[in-house]
Parts: structure tokens; C-alpha cells; sequence
């Protein structure tokens, strides 16, 4: 007893040190990126020299980030915490609403808008401004800060999708024959007819590209500085109308009807990965600001979490999924029905288990659902309207003004619209892994030549030699036969490495076929029962 | 080492004179003599082997210092020849050869190292001179008797000398038929006398005189003791061996020395930035501080001191300027010489003046070439000499330049060269045609360079602006036209005038001055005045006119009334009228865009009520549209319902259409599956009509806000559904996939066979196919099982990762592994981390970026200076905080990256 009592004694104050040790090594792990080399396998000595320098520099770089961390991101997300055998996912919004600050209060509404629905709708990054689009042709931008209706119109046809392009003056709509570009204002201007009817769009935020997957299964990307079309891709898997970006590496997944989930990039004319995610339909997807992450819902009751490293399946749900989103902390938002889910990771190995639930009126349809980045803020867009909910832990609690400012000012907006058009990145930039950027190319599978053509080499090598000029030698050494002798070693010379090369090939055949042939052989009577081959 | 070298060397030396001796008998000493002379030796042998033999010289020593022998040798005339080597026969070294001749001694003195005693080496060195000249003398002249005088001289000579009675001397084998050298005298062929040691002292010969006296015996006593202890003193190395020897010592010396800059270099090796901005001193910041710190040097500067510093002048200076007057006081003398400078100096110049002018006045051309020549050369040399004057060249070549480009003296358009042109070149002379060439010359000259600088010719390019400038008068504000204008019309009436004078000169000679010719000219040029008259005159009214349209335009600005400048104030009334027009149109359709968005959103409310648009008339429009082709045959009113039955409806759309490539796909396959299929499509449809759940339970109208999540069984059906979905898609996909595969690795094709084909005995039955056919195909299939096995979705059932590589996409990469870097996993990781300034905190971005050497421009790199560095610092620690244990030095001192950090703490510490 003593014992337990004497380490608890002193403990307090040295835990809480080691404790922020702890902390402060997780971050400064962060900023490191990873591990250095292994500068024990380095030979080179003056390398060793400088990459030891350049570690030595790269640490105390992370270690300054990560005490400035404390001073720069002050504050921590929160969550929902449940006492007893209450669950967390019987709370109701309306006691949260009651708990929360005023102004977080009003963030929590119920918009209901019978006519125009079912309702679909695009945060801006920086999560002020939000655009909604009812299926029947009703446009609208509030600002969600002030919740001003900034403009709102009715554009009198079908409306299926609608996305922000780089800010909140420009969005873009995908109407019933193509999806046309409108401005703040409610001003049309542009109507990309190359698209068709597109069913789905998103915005490439980095590479300027609005990427749109329409009725025959066409994936545009369209550059929209210059206006120019970039890529214009045949699925062939049919209608489609699943389409996510990922947004770590901008690379577009859609979910096919066949149950498989293709990802694209706008300089491949095929998907860099086709995978059978599903046995029935894909209904949603989404995929998890960390990258590595991919929900998807079939229609066989089936949600399942995928390795994008590895491209394995890590957990599956049954369940249906009209629509998924992932937030900014990593909650999922699971839309089916008249009822959202929200799930949560807890335990960090991307287990998720139920976090919150909502239901709204029943038959209620719920169509889209947002998170709102920076806020605890989830939206859901449904057959009557729009509904807002708080879900606490959900969004960013720290902003990087330098990233994205829900505060922008008009005169930061056009600082960081220049900025932002500066740094774009050009198409070929997206891939699979961004991170292996800079890195050494790949290799080329080397094709092991064929006999023909390593005959053919030899031969080019040999005429080669032949052709080649002798030198003029002193006399006596520059007789016709010391001549000929000489071309004959010179092409002898040539020679030798292809006939060891060829040499080297056939004692290996000689050895594997030695191991494959191991088989014994058959009697001769029995030989002719051995089926021929064609 | 070196001596016993020189020894051995010594030794060959000998040995190679003794076989020489042996074949040729008399090859020792330059040239064969002939045997009458040779005969002559004998009478010479004894003494000379006296002197040879004893002592060391049986070590046959020639170059050692032969005093020993000399000394030692007292029995002068016991002298018995050793037999010689080859003829011993020893070692049968040499052949056999009858030796009829007399051979020189074996051994002989080398005398020609200088002795310690000077004076008897003089005297050596005189006697065998003199005997030299009565060697050379008697063969010229072959005069005996002359001869016999000059050897009589000669030892009247030594006996002076050396105070010896005569007999000594006469004692000396007379030589006389010396043949001279044939090559010139020199260390390698020395001289007969020398070889043989005649004409030399001994010291012996010096203390003969002496016996008896009683001197001689110390003498001769402290002459064996010196023998008996005498050491042989060492020859001094070779050149090449001392200097060799020096080398290796200095070689160790400054190898020492060289190391201890070892470290220093190192450390400034290993640093990853030296730094050489250190304590940059940049002296004076104000001139205040430069002129307080000035210090008078030279006389002038002190004499200049002392008055500026005088109290009292300072004084005068602090009060008032009157006192200034009484110290400024000059002496009268000083008036006189400054006078007289001043009258010297003007004298000089008037010389000079006149000096210039007569010499300008000196009509003679050579003269002046010869002047001319004579400043060319000392300027060529000036400006070879100093810069300035280079410069000052420079400068005027570039001044005449600019001169020539802008006068165009040179351009044959001054009246002369018009002139001559005009008359023609070819029928000048040759000099005027030099002349212009020449003139043509020094302008290329001149504009060369401008035309180097620049291609097109500025010349042309000032035309062509010119022209430009015409052609754009049009363009040009109405008051700058006007007077262009004007300036054009008065420009032409001129040209007209001159034209009409210039018709006024008829040829007064050849072809044109006949008759008929002068007629048709005539009128000619009677029209030709009509029109010039016409012209002129419209040229008249045209200027009247715009001296009267000038003031008025001004009053009246332009029509078009986009240009307008200083000149024109009004606005012409129409156009004003016209664009106040446009602006209300323009207004108007504002304003009716205006009203028509204020209509608009008039019409649609806020939000929060709902939009009221006629709904009847969006369900007309949408039964256009595809999707809701059969909508109103759905809607039932206005409810919400009808929202989401579209929903319902779009699914059911997708689930048709996607049936028939169900079923499609499943028709492909030849399994019994099809039998499976046709109810699976009767319970898709099934299905499709009641698939969501949640969606029945609206359509029935049931709402309920419960917040449980229901979950019933699934129905038979729908299990049946789940267990038989898979199926088909999975097998679907790994076609796909094999396909994909097949595509980038291509299967080998199958083992070509013609049926029949080689299969017509029965030997060929028996063998079956060739076994090179069988082995090609196996290889193919091995090599394609291996690429497959390297993909990265090989593992991966359900995945089809494409392998293809993106050219685009290449450049994004290093192309090959930077120099240092052997691997490419320690490159990467290298560089992984960002360095920017987006990615790091400002204290740190510095640090990141700092360049491997830092230095501001200007800064004078002094050579490295030695300071005590401690070795055994390891080399990490050493980078990070290597000043803390480095005294500091000036400028040049290389320092590393995180210097100032640790100064800044070790001066914190102390």
C-alpha cells in the first residue's frame, strides 16, 4: 500500500511534465513529417555531415512550430460526452441548443421550403457562405454568418447539383442541359454546354478545374481561369451520379451503379483505380479530409470504411447512405431516410460507432448533408427545406487565415483570389500520392530485349566495328595481315558481351528448367495417354 | 650513404680508366699519342709513381685529396711497378692482350684537387701553366732551343721559389715532345701535366731546404702528427643529394607545420555556412567624424593646420569678421613674387602662343605630317601607357561619333561631294574619287558602332518615323494639324516655285537643243507651269482657308469628340445630344432591368415564406424535361409528397434501366445461370417498387418523428436478393481485370500448330512439337506470371490499380538521384520536410535557407588565419556550437550556422 502511495505522492507534478512532454513530442512528431534517414547506412561522409545538419535543423524547426502551436491554436474541439447510461446519441438537438451560447444557438434552424425540394447544397471553403439548389430551379446564397439572404433566384428549370467555385462569388449549378456558371449577383455567365446534363459537379480548389459527371457517364474537367476543357473521359460503366473529390490529392471518385468505385485524374484516360466496393449500387461516398480515408454506401444495406493506402476494406456497416460526408475532425454524417447519423471515430482505429442522431418529420427525405468547416455545424438538405443541427467535435476549431478565413474581408478575398490563381497547380499535379512529388521518377519497366532484337544490336555493333577506321601504324606493323587481324579482334571485342550475356541467359534457362523438370518421366507406353498439346 | 656512393662511383671510375688502359694503352689521357712519344715515358715513370703509390692508393682513390700520398710517399724514387690487373689474369676479367707498350702507372695522382695550401696550389698552378705554354710553343715552333731556354727559365723560377739548389730541378725528366690537347682543357679532360702529376709540390719539397736547420725537426714532427691524425675530410655531397636532403627536412618541417591546420579546416569543412560579414567596421558614418579624425601629414597639410587651428583666427572668426582684416596682412614681398610668378607664367604662355602660330603658319606639308606622326606616336603611347588618357581617347572617338551621326559631314551630301556625284564618279579623277571614297570610309567608321549596336540603321528609321509622322498627321489632335498644315501647303509652294524656276533653264546643248525638241519642251513646260499655277493657287485658297478654319474649329471642337485635348473646350451639341440619348436609352433599359429584378424579387418572397411561383406551370415545364416524362401521370396535387415521388420515380428509372444489363451481362454467360435469372428479375422488379423502406412508409402517409431507428427483417426476398447480387458483379469485374491484365501483359500465344502440319511420319508423331516451341511458350508465360506478381494489385482480388505512367507527370520528378546521394530512400526522406516560409516558424526559416556561404558584397575575403581549435570535438556538437570554445577573429573568421545563437548564450552564461 505504501508503495502504490509514494509514487502517487511525488507523481503529480512530474506527470504532468511528462504529460506535456508527451504532448508536445505528438506534435513535434507531426511537424516532422516522418522519420529522417538513417544516416548510419550513409557511406559518404560529407553527406553525412550535412543531413545530420539538415535533421538537427528540421527539429528544432518542428519543436518551434509545436510550442507555437499552444499560442496559435488555442482551442480544442469538444464533444459530446454522455453520463451514466445516457448515450450520446439520445440527445436531442434540442437540449444542445438550450446548453450552447446564443450564437452558437442560432446556427441550429429549420428552413422549410415545400415546393422546390428536395434541396442540395455547397459550403464555401471557409465555410461562411452556402448555396442552395432545390431540384425544381430554386438558386439561393445565404451568407450563414449574418444569415443574410444574399441573393436568391429561380433559374425555372432542373436543378441538379450546385457548387462554389474558388469563393462565394462564383458558383456553379448543373442544370437540366448543362450546368451553367452564375455570379453573387444571380448574373449567368457561362453556360458550359460542353458538359451535357451533368448530374454531379465539384470544384478542384487548388487546380481551378470544375470536374462534372453527366447522364452517359462523361467525366469533364474543365479549367476555369483560362476556360479551357482539360479532360474529357468515357466512364463506360453507365449513369452516374456519385461523384467526390478527395481532397488531399484532388483526385475524383465516382460511384458507378454496378457497385464499383472508379477514381480519376484529368491527365489518365483510364480511372487510376477501379475497385468492387459494392455488390449492389453506390449510393454515396465520401471521403476523409486525411485522404487516406473512403466511406461508401451501397445499396445492398451495406456502409463500408476503406484504406486508400492500401485499398482494403477496414469496417462495414449495414445500413443505407443517401449521403455521406466526412467533416473537418473526421466525424461521418450518414443521411438515409428522414434521419441523419452521425458517427465518430473513438477510439482512433477508424472504428466508427454512432456519435449523434437526428431525425426531422418523417418523410422528410434528406438528400445532401454538409458539415460546415470551422463550425459544429452539419446541414441537410431534404425534400422540404433545409435543416441546420449542431454536432460539437464536427468542425475545426482553429482557423489558418492563410488557408481559409470565415471572417474574409472583401479586400482579403481579392488578395487571396490573386494568390490563389498564382499558386495554382497544374492537372498533372494530381495523383494518387501528391506526397511522392519531387521524389525520383520511377523506373520504367526495363523490357528485356527479345533474341531478335539483341541479334539485331549485335549485328548494328559489329558492322560498327567493321567500319571503323584503323590507324595508320609504323612500318612493319601496318601489313595487310597485322591489318586484318586487328579488325578481326576489334569485332571480336565487340562481340564478347553479347555472347556472355547470351551465355549467362541460357545456363540460368538451363538451371530452372533443371528444377522444373524434376517431374519424372512416364513409361513409354503410358506417353501416348498424355494429352497433346494444341 | 652518399659517401660510400661517391666511393663506389669513384671506384668504377677508376676501374673503367684501367680497362681503358688495357685495350688502348694511352686512352686515359685524351688523344692515342704515337710511340715515338709514348717512348718518352719511361724517363717520367718514376717520379710519378713515387708520388702514386702509397697510402690509400691501392683503394685507387684519384679524387681523394692526394696530400696523404704525396706527404707519405717519401721514397721517391723506390718505385716498384705492381704488376698490372690484366695482365695477372685476374678473375680473367680482361681478354688477353700482348702488351708491347709501355703502360702508364696504374695508379696516378689526381692533382687536380685543390690543395689546402693556397699558395702552393698557386704556384702549381703557374708552373703548370707556364709548362703548358713551352709545351704548346714547342710543337708550333719546334724550336729546341728556345725550348731548353724557357725550361731553363723555369726552374730558375722554382728554385726562387722554393730555394732549392738547382740540382732538384735538373733532376726533372725534361719533357719535350709534349703533343697538345686535342679537346679544350676542362675538368673532364684534364691535361697531360695534371695526370701525371709533374710541376707539383709536394710539401716535402718545401721542408727539404730546411734539413738541418733547427727548425726542420718540430717541423717535421708536428708534420707526422698532423699525418697520423689527420681524418680524411669528407668531400661536400653532390648538389643534387644536398638538395635532395633539404627537401625531405623541409618536406617534414612544413608538414608539421601544415598540420595543425588540420582542424581548422575541418571544422570550416564540416560547417554548413561560413560567414565573412563578420564585424564589418565601416569606419566614418558622418563626415563630421571623417574630418575629426584627420590628421595633417604632409608639410602642406600642416602649414594648412596651423592656420585653421590658429587661436586667434578661430577667435576672429567666433567674434566677428572685423578682426579677420587685420590678420589677413600681406607682406610686400609676397606681392612682388607673386607678381613675379604671375608675369613668368604669362610670358611662358605668350612664348608658347607664338610658337603655335608660327608653327601654324609653316606652309610645308612634310612638316606637318611629320608633326601630325609625331603627336599620333605620343599619344599612341599615352593612351598606352596611362588609363586616363585611353579614356580621354575613348571619349573623344565616342564625342566625334556622336558628332559624325548627327552632322552627317561625311555623307556625300555636302555641296562638294553632291557635286562630284552629280557630275559623276567614274569620270573624276583618282584622287577625288580617293577623296570620296575616303570620306565614305571615315563615316562607315564613325557610325560603325551604332550600327553594331543596333541593326536597322537609324537613319532610315528617323525617315520612316518621319514618314510615319506625316502619315499619322491625320490621326493627330486639330490644333497640332492645323499647323502641320499649314506648314505642308507653304512647303509645297516653295517646291513648286523651284520646280517652275528650275523649268526656266532650257539645255542650251546636245539632243534637247534642236528644234523640235526645244518646241515639244516648251510646251511641256508651259503645262507643266499651268498646273504648277493651278496647284499654287489651290495651295493659296487651301491656306487662306485653314488660317480662317483654325481659329473656328477652335471655337467649335471636334465631331468626334473622343479626342478632345487643351484646345477644344465645347462639346459639339448633336453628338452630346446623340450620347444623351444613348445614356436614356441606356437608362431606361436599366431601369427596366431594374424594375424587371425588383419585379422579380417582388415576386419571390423570402425565403422563410416559400417561393410562389406557379407550380402548374413549372409541372408543364418539367413534363418536357426527360426525367419527369410521366411525372403529372404521378403527382396526385400540390402536396410535398409529389417531391419525393420524383425521387422515387428517378430511382425507378435508374433500377429499369439498369435491368437489361443485368440481364444482358448474364445472357453472356453459358453456366446454368440463366435459370436463376428470370425470377431474379421478377424480384427485382418486385423490389423496385417497394425498395426504400422509409419511402413506403411516406407514400403511406404515415409520419412519425419517433426517434428510434426501426429495423425490420429483411423479407425473403430481399435475402435472396443480397445472397444472388454478388455473384454476377464479382465475376464481372475479374473478367474486367483479367482483360486490363491482358492488355499491358499480352498472354502468350498458344504453340503454333497447323493441324497436320509436321505430323505426317511417325517419327514426328512420336516427338511431338519441337521442344523450342514448347520452351518459348513456357518462358512467355513465366515472364508474364512475373510482371503480373509485381503489379501493385496483385493481392488485391476486387482492385484494379493502373500501372500506367503519366509522361505528363515526369517532369514533376527528379530525373535521377542528385550527386551525393547513393539511395534513393535517404533523398527522399531528405528532402520531405518543406523549407518554406508557409511551413516553418519564422526563427527557424533562416536557419532553413541559409546559404552555404554568407557574405555582403564587397567584404574582402582575407586568407584563413590560424587559431587554436580543439581536434577531438565531435563534429555534430561542434556544428551547432562551435564559437562557444572559439576565440573570436576578425572579418575572415568562418563561423557556421547557429553561431550568433551560442554567442548570444555563452555571453548570457558568463
Amino acid at each position: 500500500m505504501e508503495d502504490d502511495k509514494k509514487p502517487q505522492l511525488i507523481s503529480p507534478p512530474a506527470a504532468a511534465k511528462k504529460d506535456a512532454l508527451d504532448e508536445l513530442d505528438s506534435k513535434v512528431k507531426k511537424y516532422l513529417r516522418g522519420s529522417g534517414a538513417d544516416l548510419e547506412g550513409v557511406k559518404d561522409k560529407k553527406l553525412r555531415g550535412q543531413l545530420a545538419v539538415r535533421e538537427d535543423l528540421y527539429g528544432e524547426s518542428a519543436k518551434a512550430a509545436a510550442k507555437t502551436e499552444k499560442w496559435l491554436m488555442p482551442s480544442e474541439e469538444g464533444y459530446l460526452e454522455a453520463e451514466g447510461l445516457e448515450k450520446t446519441w439520445q440527445i436531442k438537438q434540442e437540449s444542445i441548443v438550450q446548453e450552447v451560447d446564443i450564437l452558437s444557438s442560432r446556427k441550429a434552424f429549420d428552413m422549410i421550403l415545400p415546393d422546390l425540394g428536395p434541396y442540395t447544397l455547397d459550403y464555401t471553403s471557409n465555410g461562411r457562405y452556402m448555396a442552395v439548389a432545390g431540384r425544381k430551379g430554386h438558386l439561393a446564397i445565404i451568407d450563414m454568418y449574418s444569415m443574410y439572404l444574399i441573393k436568391e433566384m429561380q433559374v425555372r428549370e432542373t436543378v441538379r447539383d450546385v457548387t462554389f467555385l474558388h469563393n462565394e462569388l462564383i458558383f456553379a449549378a448543373a442544370q437540366k442541359k448543362y450546368p451553367c456558371i452564375y455570379n453573387r449577383d444571380g448574373v449567368e455567365l457561362h453556360s458550359l454546354k460542353e458538359h451535357g446534363a451533368t448530374l454531379k459537379l465539384q470544384f478542384l480548389r487548388n487546380h481551378f478545374l470544375l470536374a462534372s459527371i453527366n447522364k452517359f457517364g462523361q467525366l469533364h474537367y474543365q479549367d476555369m481561369t483560362m476556360g479551357e476543357m482539360v479532360a474529357n473521359y468515357r466512364t463506360g460503366l453507365g449513369r452516374c451520379d456519385v461523384m467526390q473529390v478527395n481532397r488531399w490529392n484532388a483526385v475524383v471518385g465516382l460511384g458507378h451503379s454496378c457497385g464499383k468505385v472508379t477514381m480519376w485524374k484529368p491527365t489518365s484516360s483510364a480511372p487510376l483505380v477501379k475497385m468492387l466496393c459494392h455488390h449492389g449500387a453506390i449510393t454515396a461516398m465520401a471521403f476523409h479530409p486525411g485522404g487516406h480515408l473512403m466511406a461508401t454506401a451501397g445499396q445492398e444495406r451495406r456502409i463500408k470504411l476503406w484504406d486508400l493506402r492500401k485499398f482494403e476494406v477496414l469496417h462495414t456497416y449495414t445500413g443505407n447512405a443517401k449521403s455521406l460526408e466526412f467533416s473537418q475532425k473526421g466525424l461521418l454524417a450518414v443521411g438515409n431516410g428522414s434521419s441523419v447519423q452521425i458517427w465518430r471515430d473513438q477510439s482512433g482505429d477508424h472504428k466508427y460507432s454512432r456519435y449523434m442522431s437526428h431525425s426531422m418529420v418523417k418523410g422528410y427525405q434528406v438528400q445532401k448533408v454538409a458539415f460546415r468547416a470551422y463550425e459544429d455545424v452539419l446541414s441537410i438538405g431534404h425534400s422540404m427545406g433545409l435543416s441546420s443541427i449542431l454536432v460539437p467535435g464536427s468542425g475545426e476549431p482553429n482557423f489558418d487565415s492563410w488557408v481559409a478565413n470565415p471572417f474574409e474581408t472583401g479586400r482579403q478575398r481579392r488578395e487571396k483570389e490573386v494568390h490563389s490563381l498564382l499558386d495554382k497547380l497544374p492537372p498533372e499535379t494530381i495523383m494518387l500520392d501528391p506526397t511522392s512529388i519531387g521524389n525520383v521518377r520511377p523506373e520504367k519497366k526495363k523490357e528485356r530485349l527479345t533474341k531478335k532484337e539483341s541479334e539485331a544490336e549485335m549485328q548494328a555493333a559489329i558492322t560498327a566495328a567493321k567500319s571503323a577506321p584503323l590507324k595508320n601504324k609504323t612500318k612493319g606493323r601496318n601489313k595487310p595481315s597485322k591489318r586484318e587481324k586487328k579488325k578481326h579482334e576489334g569485332i571480336a571485342r565487340v562481340k564478347r558481351p553479347f555472347l556472355d550475356q547470351q551465355l549467362k541467359e541460357e545456363q540460368q534457362l538451363l538451371k530452372k528448367k533443371q528444377r522444373i523438370s524434376d517431374d519424372p518421366q512416364l513409361p513409354k507406353s503410358l506417353r501416348k495417354f498424355i494429352p497433346k498439346l494444341e | 650513404m652518399q659517401k660510400m656512393k661517391k666511393r663506389k662511383r669513384n671506384a668504377k671510375a677508376g676501374k673503367s680508366v684501367k680497362g681503358g688502359r688495357g685495350f688502348g694503352g694511352t686512352k686515359s689521357g685524351g688523344p692515342r699519342l704515337p710511340n715515338s712519344l709514348l717512348s718518352q715515358f719511361p724517363v717520367l715513370k718514376p717520379h710519378n709513381g713515387g708520388l702514386g703509390t702509397d697510402g690509400n692508393a691501392g683503394v685507387d682513390d684519384e679524387d681523394i685529396n692526394s696530400d696523404e700520398g704525396e706527404i707519405g710517399g717519401l721514397d721517391v724514387y723506390e718505385y716498384d711497378e705492381p704488376m698490372p690487373e690484366e695482365e695477372s689474369m685476374k678473375n680473367r676479367r680482361y681478354d688477353h692482350v700482348d702488351n708491347f707498350e709501355y703502360e702508364l702507372p696504374e695508379k696516378f695522382e689526381d692533382s687536380n684537387v685543390p690543395s689546402d695550401d693556397g699558395e702552393e696550389e698557386e704556384e702549381d698552378y703557374r708552373g703548370f701553366k707556364d709548362i703548358k705554354r713551352s709545351s704548346n710553343s714547342d710543337v708550333l715552333s719546334g724550336n729546341e732551343t728556345e725550348e731548353e731556354e724557357d725550361n731553363a727559365r723555369h726552374d730558375r723560377m722554382l728554385q726562387r721559389i722554393t730555394e732549392l739548389p738547382a740540382e732538384v730541378f735538373e733532376s726533372r725528366p725534361q719533357i719535350r715532345n709534349v703533343v697538345s690537347e686535342a679537346y679544350l682543357e676542362s675538368e673532364y679532360n684534364p691535361t697531360r701535366d695534371i695526370l701525371d702529376g709533374s710541376g707539383h709540390l709536394t710539401i716535402q719539397d718545401l721542408l727539404n731546404p730546411i734539413q738541418g736547420k733547427p727548425v726542420y725537426t718540430e717541423f717535421r714532427k708536428r708534420m707526422q702528427r698532423l699525418n697520423k691524425k689527420s681524418l680524411t675530410l669528407q668531400p661536400p655531397l653532390p648538389k643534387v643529394a644536398q638538395e635532395n636532403l633539404e627537401r625531405e627536412v623541409a618536406y617534414a618541417r612544413s608538414k608539421k607545420d601544415v598540420t595543425k591546420w588540420e582542424p581548422l579546416v575541418k571544422r570550416n569543412r564540416e560547417a554548413p555556412t561560413i560567414f565573412f560579414d563578420e564585424d564589418i567596421n565601416l569606419g566614418f558614418s558622418t563626415v563630421g567624424a571623417i574630418t575629426s579624425e584627420f590628421e595633417p601629414r604632409t608639410d602642406f597639410e600642416k602649414k594648412m593646420a596651423s592656420l585653421v587651428h590658429d587661436s586667434k583666427v578661430a577667435e576672429a572668426h567666433k567674434e566677428d569678421g572685423a578682426k579677420l582684416l587685420e590678420l589677413n596682412k600681406i607682406s610686400l614681398e609676397d606681392v612682388k613674387d607673386r607678381q613675379n610668378r604671375l608675369a613668368k607664367m604669362r610670358s611662358l604662355l605668350f612664348r608658347h602662343e607664338m610658337k603655335a602660330k608660327h608653327i601654324k603658319k609653316i606652309k610645308s606639308k612634310t612638316f606637318h605630317r611629320l608633326l601630325k606622326k609625331d603627336k599620333e606616336k605620343r599619344t599612341s603611347i599615352d593612351v598606352q601607357m596611362d588609363p586616363e588618357a585611353a579614356k580621354e581617347l575613348a571619349m573623344k572617338q565616342e564625342f566625334k561619333r556622336a558628332e559624325e551621326r548627327l552632322r552627317l559631314k561625311h555623307k556625300n551630301n555636302n555641296k562638294w561631294a553632291t557635286r562630284i556625284l552629280k557630275r559623276g564618279l567614274a569620270i573624276q579623277d583618282e584622287q577625288t574619287q580617293a577623296a570620296i571614297s575616303e570620306q565614305l570610309h571615315q563615316h562607315a567608321l564613325l557610325t560603325r558602332k551604332m550600327n553594331s549596336m543596333k541593326d536597322s540603321s537609324s537613319g532610315e528609321d528617323d525617315k520612316s518615323s518621319d514618314e510615319d509622322d506625316d502619315d499619322d498627321d491625320d490621326n493627330l489632335d486639330l490644333g497640332m494639324k492645323s499647323d502641320m498644315a499649314s506648314k505642308l501647303l507653304t512647303k509645297a509652294k516653295e517646291k513648286t516655285f523651284e520646280v517652275m524656276e528650275d523649268e526656266d533653264e532650257m539645255p542650251k546643248s546636245g539632243v534637247f537643243s534642236l528644234p523640235f525638241m526645244t518646241r515639244s519642251l516648251a510646251k511641256k513646260s508651259e503645262e507643266a507651269r499651268a498646273e504648277a499655277k493651278v496647284a499654287l493657287e489651290e495651295y493659296d485658297l487651301a491656306l487662306n482657308q485653314h488660317d480662317t478654319d483654325v481659329p473656328n474649329n477652335r471655337n467649335k471642337g471636334t465631331s468626334s469628340g473622343r479626342r478632345v485635348f487643351g484646345a477644344s473646350i465645347k462639346q459639339p451639341e448633336e453628338p452630346s445630344h446623340v450620347n444623351n440619348n444613348i445614356g436614356r436609352d441606356s437608362d431606361d433599359e436599366d431601369c427596366e432591368i431594374n424594375k424587371n429584378v425588383n419585379v422579380e424579387s417582388a415576386r419571390s418572397v423570402s425565403l422563410q415564406k416559400g417561393v410562389q411561383i406557379d407550380i402548374d406551370q413549372l409541372n408543364e415545364e418539367f413534363d418536357v424535361g426527360q426525367d419527369f416524362e410521366s411525372f403529372d401521370h404521378l403527382v396526385r396535387g400540390n402536396a410535398p409528397k409529389t417531391t419525393y415521388e420524383s425521387a422515387v420515380f428517378a430511382s425507378g428509372s435508374w433500377s429499369g434501366k439498369k435491368n437489361p444489363n443485368v440481364a444482358g451481362s448474364t445472357n453472356r454467360k453459358p453456366t446454368g445461370v440463366a435459370q436463376h435469372d428470370s425470377s431474379f428479375d421478377n424480384l427485382k422488379d418486385v423490389d423496385d417498387n417497394d425498395d426504400p423502406e422509409s419511402g413506403e412508409e411516406m407514400v403511406d402517409g404515415i409520419l412519425s418523428s419517433s426517434p428510434k431507428p426501426d429495423y425490420e427483417l429483411p423479407s425473403q426476398a430481399d435475402l435472396i436478393r443480397m445472397a444472388f447480387a454478388g455473384d454476377d458483379v464479382e465475376q464481372e469485374f475479374e473478367q474486367e481485370k483479367i482483360e486490363v491484365l491482358n492488355e499491358e501483359n499480352p498472354e502468350p500465344e498458344k504453340t503454333l500448330s497447323l493441324p497436320g502440319w509436321g505430323q505426317w511420319t511417325s517419327l514426328q508423331e512420336k516427338y511431338g512439337l519441337p521442344s523450342w516451341i514448347t520452351e518459348e511458350h513456357e518462358n512467355a508465360k513465366r515472364r508474364r506470371d512475373e510482371a503480373l506478381s509485381k503489379r501493385k494489385d496483385a493481392h488485391l482480388k476486387n482492385v484494379i490499380i493502373s500501372e500506367k505512367i503519366n509522361k505528363k507527370a515526369e517532369n514533376l520528378h527528379t530525373k535521377t538521384l542528385p550527386f551525393p546521394y547513393t539511395s534513393k530512400e535517404v533523398f527522399e526522406q531528405s528532402i520531405r520536410v518543406p523549407i518554406g516560409p508557409e511551413y516553418n516558424p519564422v526563427t527557424s526559416i533562416v536557419a532553413l535557407n541559409r546559404p552555404e556561404v554568407v557574405k555582403t558584397a564587397g567584404v574582402i575575403i582575407k586568407p584563413i588565419k590560424f587559431e587554436e581549435v580543439n581536434p577531438h570535438e565531435k563534429g555534430s556538437e561542434q556544428n551547432l556550437n562551435s564559437k562557444r570554445d572559439t576565440p573570436k577573429v576578425k572579418k575572415n573568421k568562418p563561423n557556421n550556422g547557429k553561431v550568433i545563437k551560442a554567442t548570444k548564450t555563452a555571453k548570457k552564461k558568463s
